[in-house]
């Protein structure tokens, strides 16, 4: 009876805890919902990236300098430990879990201040603890300016050794200086999850201290590039690279990501990805000196997949006005139409695909990404030349993206008039190169039909972080498709 | 040398602020009342210095011991023998004397349109200034803005008069008259030729696909504004139109040059804009369309050229 009561408190809370949360998430991308950037930025994942984890204010003037938050929450659970039997499936799990939670810690090595927080957990009783990429990111691209450390929930920290890294689906392997209780399975073949399924994501979210919470595999994510988990419950920045687990401690996947936009739809990557990443661990002798070419190496694979798959059969054409256009709408493309008829003078439709999915390299720097966007503009009053200074501004943009930026060239552009079967076009090609990657380029082609003096139809295509021969297919088959239906 | 003899007072350039005519030698200066020329300055003697006919025809200027005396070329001097250019200094004041047979320089042909002075030109400059903004507020007209037919005239002729203003206030200041129908003349053309120049250059780049031509469009502007500061000082001083010519180009090349490295600097390239952005009606169109295989190939050229960037700013 005593019991029951205290549960169902304890739900009490978590519920409400929960819904501040969401509340907080959802107004964000709330207020900013027209427009097709907003569009494009609701439909992405944000990886629930220790990047974010920002110290709340009351815990930084509680605690004196010297102590680390993390000690004031393991001092919390002590409290906790004494209480007198309280248990549900989720306590009993943090119970055994709790010796092989790790928080992972990127360090400034100028100071040893941390720069960004995750979580990771140790594998099985060996020394190997699996986290998410985007968790150790700058340690794999920056070796020099960074280092990290891990703390356990009892305190103890010690420092972590980056051994291999899996940018694609986001998991990375590290190697601490204790061995695990052994509570953490990571199973030799695939788990068999049911849909409703409960799981428990582990990990310390927003640096507040170590938690877990509950809720439901609801199945793979199609919409992502590869494999997601959809876990229906709360994870939170800084849980990032912490487990979600099933009652019997089996792990089913690692945490990700969440929708923004959402309210506990979060991600998780399929544990069999960290196997195969494990077995890789298991072949190297000693883990690489520097990832930037490993790292280098995963995106031009996973460019060249991407590129076959977007180009595997003929890009759909889709009627804009007299035009047809170009689109992919497929599992991972998703696109968008608007129409915007700004005063009685001109209206403009607009269509925009964009995949769903991005390669995290960096907090800065996202990859692996497709996008196309059509507007027809067309008046019936205009003059030809006023209509002329309508396109000509219209089709002015200017983001392509910083030029001071060090990660990539300064872009170099192409531009002639073009025609296809049926239809001239002016074309205009900007390419940057990713300095850090070699073989890797941002494209974006931007092109203008001139066939018609009272009517434009602009495009534009972002295809980043692909090889120069897949750059030129992706814009050739984008440029070719292009037309007007030929009348008899 | 033989009298009447003219006494002139320069201003530091050299301009005459004052002539007197004396007939008879000597010349009494001071500032004292009973001197053949008063000199009105607080730092000359009431009787300062005396112009006495000196040997073959030429005139002696005696310094009358006073305490700041008589200053040629920056040196102190008790006498000196002067020529119809010689210039000396007493106190604040600069002199110089001239007879009757001293030489002047032929008559200037005069080119000035002495009919394009005062409303004419004046009103012909509001005129453009008014037609170019309502031109300009008529292309840019996107969706019913009715306002805007009526703010843009208002703004450029307001600019234009202030600007002008400024322009005939110099003109008075260091010339005669103001000339503020000129003045308004040169801005009224100025603006109406930089629209002409943009509209231009964005037709003629548009049809041959010149994309240089819209790329480097800032410095057409700067050449047309420097041409129209260009006019303005020519209007104040006229007899300076060679200096004047070669500053204003001089100035011009400078800018030039600033905009060309501020955008080295800020976007790594020497253009304004990254591409052409200008669409025109598909009858303005005078370069061929190349297919699409074409220009692929000239988007695969530029690898080499992006590679040479990367390696050559990694390393």
């Amino acid at each position: 009876m005593n019991r029951t009561v205290v549960a169902r408190l304890a739900a009490l809370l978590t519920t409400c805890l929960a819904l501040g949360a969401g509340l907080d998430l959802v107004t964000r991308p709330a207020s900013a919902q027209t427009g097709a950037g907003a569009v494009a930025r609701a439909g992405l994942a944000a990886p629930a990236g220790a990047p974010v984890a920002a110290p709340v204010p009351q815990i930084a003037v509680d605690t004196p300098p010297a102590a680390t938050p993390t000690e004031l929450i393991a001092g919390e659970a002590d409290t906790q430990d004494a209480l007198p039997q309280p248990s549900s499936a989720a306590q009993d799990l943090y119970e055994s879990a709790r010796s092989d939670l790790l928080q992972i810690r990127m360090l400034l090595k100028n100071g040893r201040t941390q720069s960004t927080v995750g979580s990771g957990f140790l594998v099985g009783t060996s020394n190997l603890a699996l986290t998410n990429y985007h968790v150790v990111s700058q340690m794999a691209l920056d070796p020099a300016i960074y280092t990290a450390e891990y703390i356990d929930t009892d305190g103890n920290t010690g420092p972590v050794e980056l051994l291999a890294v899996d940018v694609l689906h986001d998991l990375a392997v590290v190697r601490i200086n204790r061995n695990g209780s052994g509570f953490f399975k990571v199973p030799e073949q695939k788990v068999k999850l049911r849909q409703g399924q409960p799981l428990y994501s582990l990990g310390n979210p927003l640096d507040l201290g170590f938690a877990i919470s509950e809720g439901a595999y609801n199945g793979v994510l199609t919409r992502s590039f590869y494999d997601r988990l959809i876990f229906s419950g709360p994870i939170n920045s800084g849980m990032s690279g912490g487990p979600s687990v099933t009652a019997s401690g089996t792990v089913a996947g690692i945490n990700v990501s969440r929708r923004r936009d959402g309210e506990s739809v979060s991600f998780l990557v399929p544990v069999m990805y960290a196997q195969e990443l494990l077995r890789k661990v298991a072949q190297q002798a000693a883990p690489p000196p520097d990832f930037n070419p490993l790292i280098g190496k995963q995106l031009l694979a996973h460019q060249a997949g991407m590129v076959d798959r977007l180009l595997e059969e003929p890009l759909t054409l889709k009627g804009m006005g007299p035009y047809l256009v170009p689109v992919r709408e497929s599992g991972q493309v998703r696109c968008w139409g608007r129409s915007n008829a700004r005063g009685a003078a001109y209206a403009v439709d607009a269509m925009s695909c964009v995949m769903q999915s991005a390669v995290f390299v960096s907090d800065v720097q996202q990859t692996g990404n497709v996008s196309m966007t059509h507007r027809y503009i067309r008046s019936g009053t205009m003059d030809p030349m006023r209509f002329a200074a309508l396109a000509t501004d219209i089709f002015q943009v200017d983001n392509l993206g910083s030029t001071g930026d060090p990660r990539l060239t300064k872009p170099f552009c192409t531009e002639r008039f073009v025609h296809t079967r049926t239809l001239p076009l002016r074309a205009v090609t900007c390419v940057r190169a990713y300095r850090k990657f070699e073989g890797l380029y941002n494209f974006t082609l931007l092109t203008a039909s001139t066939d018609a003096s009272q009517a434009s139809l602009q495009s534009r295509l972002d295809v980043s972080g692909v090889s120069y021969e897949n750059g030129m297919r992706v814009t050739r088959a984008y440029l070719g498709a292009f037309g007007r239906p030929v009348r008899k | 040398m033989s009298g009447p003899w003219t006494i002139e007072t320069l201003a530091r350039n050299g301009e005459v602020l004052h002539r007197h005519r004396v007939t008879t030698l000597p010349i009494r200066l001071g500032r004292a009342y009973d001197n053949d020329f008063i000199v009105d300055d607080e730092y000359a003697a009431a009787h300062h210095a005396l112009v006495e006919p000196g040997a073959d025809g030429t005139l002696l200027l005696r310094d009358l011991d006073t305490r700041n005396g008589i200053n040629h070329k920056g040196r102190r001097v008790k006498e000196l023998t002067l020529g119809g250019d010689t210039v000396v200094r007493m106190g604040h004041t600069s002199l110089r004397i001239r007879p009757a047979a001293h030489p002047v320089p032929p008559e200037l042909v005069d080119r000035t349109m002495h009919g394009w002075e005062g409303m004419l030109p004046g009103g012909a400059g509001i005129v453009l200034c008014l037609l170019t903004a309502l031109f300009v507020a008529w292309l840019l007209d996107a969706g019913g803005d009715p306002e805007r037919y009526g703010v843009y005239p208002a703004v450029a002729v307001g600019a234009g008069l202030a600007w002008s203003g400024m322009w005939a206030f110099s003109n008075r200041l260091f010339g005669r008259r103001a000339r503020l129908g000129r003045h308004l003349f040169i801005v009224g053309f100025g603006l109406a030729a930089l629209v002409g120049v943009r509209l231009l250059a964005s037709v003629v780049a548009y049809a041959w696909s010149l994309e240089w031509l819209t790329g480097y469009g800032s410095h057409a502007v700067v050449v047309t504004v420097s041409m129209m500061i260009y006019f303005h000082l020519a209007t104040v001083t006229p007899q300076f139109r060679r200096r004047l010519r070669l500053s204003c180009a001089g100035i011009a090349v400078l800018v030039s040059l600033l905009i060309l490295a501020g955008n080295m600097q800020r976007n790594g390239r020497t253009a304004d804009e990254l591409y052409m952005p200008v669409l025109l009606p598909p009858e303005l169109r005078a370069s061929p369309a190349v297919p699409v295989a074409e220009y692929m190939g000239s988007v695969g050229a530029m690898k080499r050229e992006i590679d040479a960037e990367r390696r050559g700013n990694a390393e």
